[in-house]
């Protein structure tokens, strides 16, 4: 069979290219470990608070003793003068100070509105946006208010070890996957551009036999890769609380996907430093699909364009099959998306071969 | 049937024309040789034969099949070796054929068969279970040329199959070749003009996309070369002999000692009779044997291409 002949060329040109195995290889398993390390610990550091107490008085110790009571602050310096406080910013020895005003208990006890504020580097906006929830919900915690938030973990019997690792793998898995986009690509665009591509259009071989040809090895690599990932998911602490399988199976129509994406852009392209072009749609798919961090902010329109491509399913649907929010009937949805543009992106892909195949 | 045929061929890239209407009628069996200089064309129009390249105008067949409305037809009758050596180049030898049998589904037996048969012609037996990528180039000029003739194809196109290689490999292709002669028909396109002469039966030289002299090495000599050359081996030319031959030939020059004597219809006779009278002490006369270089050269003319 024509496929099967070609499939086992490009399965022996990848194999036998030390370079391109630990590529392939190494991606996996150096994502994993670097995003797990970084962004997977059991306990985030803590973050350091300074504050500005200008009312002295009793109620704001308690606050204050409040604030060192939340773990997620560890209370570094207290000001009793706010200009203190503002020249250390400026020095750079803190980040951000908290103000407690002067007539903070007197508001407290006759329960008029006062603000408190958050003072932060200019050149660290980030800072601020990070701390302010937190302060937000100290201040309701102190006020004795419960704060408006119902957290409901469905069917959630085994608990989960990493809350962090669980929100995060899924996506991880899901961006290294899209990398296959990259690998197809250029696949095919480095057989174009040394001329090996033109001597086997001389031949009989069929358009989708090119296209199958190219895809059948890189889905050994997407198998293997999968399991890498999961394999150091799992050591790294991923609870996978709902059916493996499943989960499996929308990693590996994910990877069809990229595969399928790669395949018409390494049709389309001249040579393999062209195909260097995939990064273009991977990125920031990676991004809006909510590989990599939280998409659920994002404007409503590029949420619907996500939403329409396959990877926010793809992220969706194995985060809560992981963490065991979902079954196979709850997911079906996300993976008729999937199959549907696998089978999409390889019609179109075949179809743009062939149209290229003579010029 | 013509094994190959082309009408007003015509291939334009971006304005820029590459083959400005080629008319071909390649017989079965028959060894075509196209020469030209760089960028003449050749490539382009094999290009268009195998259905890499569309024609922007003109038509062409391959044992009657037109290579737009019936490209994979085509494509299974022919075999094609590239001008670059183009290798699958983690695969061995056995692995590379296999990949051009496998796809030409040939049986396995008869893929094997024919694999030895070609390895062993190419002198790569020894090397065929080494990757193409430790290789040198004429070992894989090699391989490529035998890939294109794994799968047994009634028409080959050997695009300057024998550049690169040493003179004991471009003659063990060449035997190769004339083996081949009559039993396939070849489409060969060469820069050796010594290899166009002794293997080709018709040659066609293309110059700026055209075909512009056609026929068998013989009668392009016999035809496009205007005059003929004597070359004069003597003693004592006096310089008034030689006036009085420049006054009467067109080209006479001193080489080695000798003279060289090239005139239209140059009667030999005439010259040394001549010469005798004069008492010139001949020691020998050759007339000089056209060249198909010679030819080339006067058809296409000396200017370099890019």
């Amino acid at each position: 069979m024509r496929i099967w002949g070609i499939s086992k060329r490009n399965l022996k040109e990848i194999y036998r290219d030390p370079v391109l195995v630990a590529f392939l290889l190494g991606m996996p398993i150096a994502f994993m470990l670097v995003f797990c390390a970084a962004f997977g610990g059991q306990h985030v550091n803590p973050t350091s608070i300074s504050i500005a107490d200008e009312d002295q008085s009793l109620t704001s110790s308690a606050f204050i003793d409040c604030i060192e009571n939340v773990p997620a602050f560890k209370l570094n310096e207290i000001y009793t003068e706010e200009s203190q406080a503002r020249n250390d910013i400026e020095n750079g020895k803190i980040p951000f100070y908290l103000l407690i005003p002067a007539g903070f208990e007197e508001a407290n006890q006759a329960q008029k509105p006062i603000s408190l504020e958050l003072a932060y580097k200019k050149a660290d906006p980030m800072i601020g946006q990070l701390v302010k929830p937190m302060v937000e919900a100290a201040t309701l915690m102190f006020l004795g208010i419960s704060p408006p938030i119902n957290i409901d973990l469905k069917g959630t019997e085994v608990e989960i070890k990493n809350e962090t690792i669980n929100f995060l793998i899924p996506g991880v898995i899901v961006f290294g996957l899209m990398v296959l986009i990259f690998t197809a690509a250029s696949r095919i665009a480095a057989d174009r551009e040394d001329g090996f591509l033109a001597r086997m259009l001389t031949t009989p071989a069929r358009p989708w036999d090119f296209i199958l040809g190219y895809s059948l090895p890189l889905i050994l690599v997407l198998i293997v890769s999968t399991l890498i990932y999961l394999g150091i998911g799992i050591t790294m602490g991923l609870s996978i609380i709902g059916n493996i399988g499943l989960a499996f199976l929308i990693f590996f129509l994910t990877g069809l996907c990229s595969i399928g994406i790669g395949m018409i852009v390494g049709t389309l392209v001249k040579s393999e430093s062209q195909s260097a072009i995939s990064w273009v749609i991977i990125v920031p798919l990676s991004m809006i699909s909510g590989a990599l961090m939280s998409a659920d902010g994002m404007p409503t329109g590029l949420k619907n364009f996500a939403n329409a491509l396959p990877f926010m399913h793809a992220v969706d649907a194995s985060r809560n099959v992981i963490s065991g929010c979902a079954t196979f009937s709850t997911v079906l949805p996300d993976l008729y998306y999937l199959i549907g543009w696998t089978v999409v992106l390889f019609t179109a892909g075949i179809i743009l071969f062939r149209r290229r195949m003579a010029s | 049937m013509n094994a190959v045929k082309t009408s007003k061929l015509v291939k334009e890239f971006n304005g820029l024309v590459a083959v400005n209407g080629i008319d071909l009628e390649i017989k079965k069996g028959e060894l075509f040789s196209l020469l030209g200089p760089n960028g003449a064309g050749k490539t382009t129009t094999i290009n268009m034969l195998c259905c890499l390249l569309k024609p922007t105008s003109g038509t062409a067949s391959i044992l009657g099949h037109d290579i737009i409305k019936n490209p994979f037809k085509v494509k299974d009758l022919i075999g094609v070796s590239p001008q670059d050596t183009i290798l699958s180049k983690h695969l061995n030898c056995w692995e590379n054929l296999s990949l051009m049998g496998e796809i030409h589904r040939l049986e396995s037996k008869e893929l094997k068969k024919k694999s030895e048969e070609l390895l062993e012609t190419m002198g790569l037996t020894e090397r065929a279970r080494d990757q193409v990528s430790k290789f040198s180039g004429g070992m894989r000029r090699r391989l490529s040329i035998a890939m294109a003739l794994v799968h047994d194809p009634e028409v080959v196109f050997l695009d300057e199959p024998t550049l690169g290689l040493d003179p004991q490999a471009r003659r063990a292709v060449w035997e190769y070749i004339a083996e081949l002669k009559g039993k396939k028909t070849i489409l060969l396109t060469t820069h050796y003009m010594e290899e166009a002469d002794c293997l080709s039966d018709r040659i066609g030289i293309i110059d700026e996309g055209k075909i512009v002299a056609l026929g068998t090495s013989e009668e392009l000599k016999r035809n496009h070369l205007d005059s003929q050359s004597l070359i004069i081996s003597a003693e004592n030319f006096g310089t008034k002999v030689i006036e009085n031959l420049r006054g009467k030939y067109s080209v006479v020059e001193k080489i080695n000692g000798g003279l060289k004597i090239s005139h239209k219809d140059l009667d030999f006779k005439e010259v040394i009779d001549y010469l005798y009278s004069q008492g010139v002490n001949i020691y020998s006369a050759a007339s000089e044997q056209p060249t198909l270089e010679n030819v080339f050269i006067q058809i296409t003319g000396k200017r370099l291409r890019d």
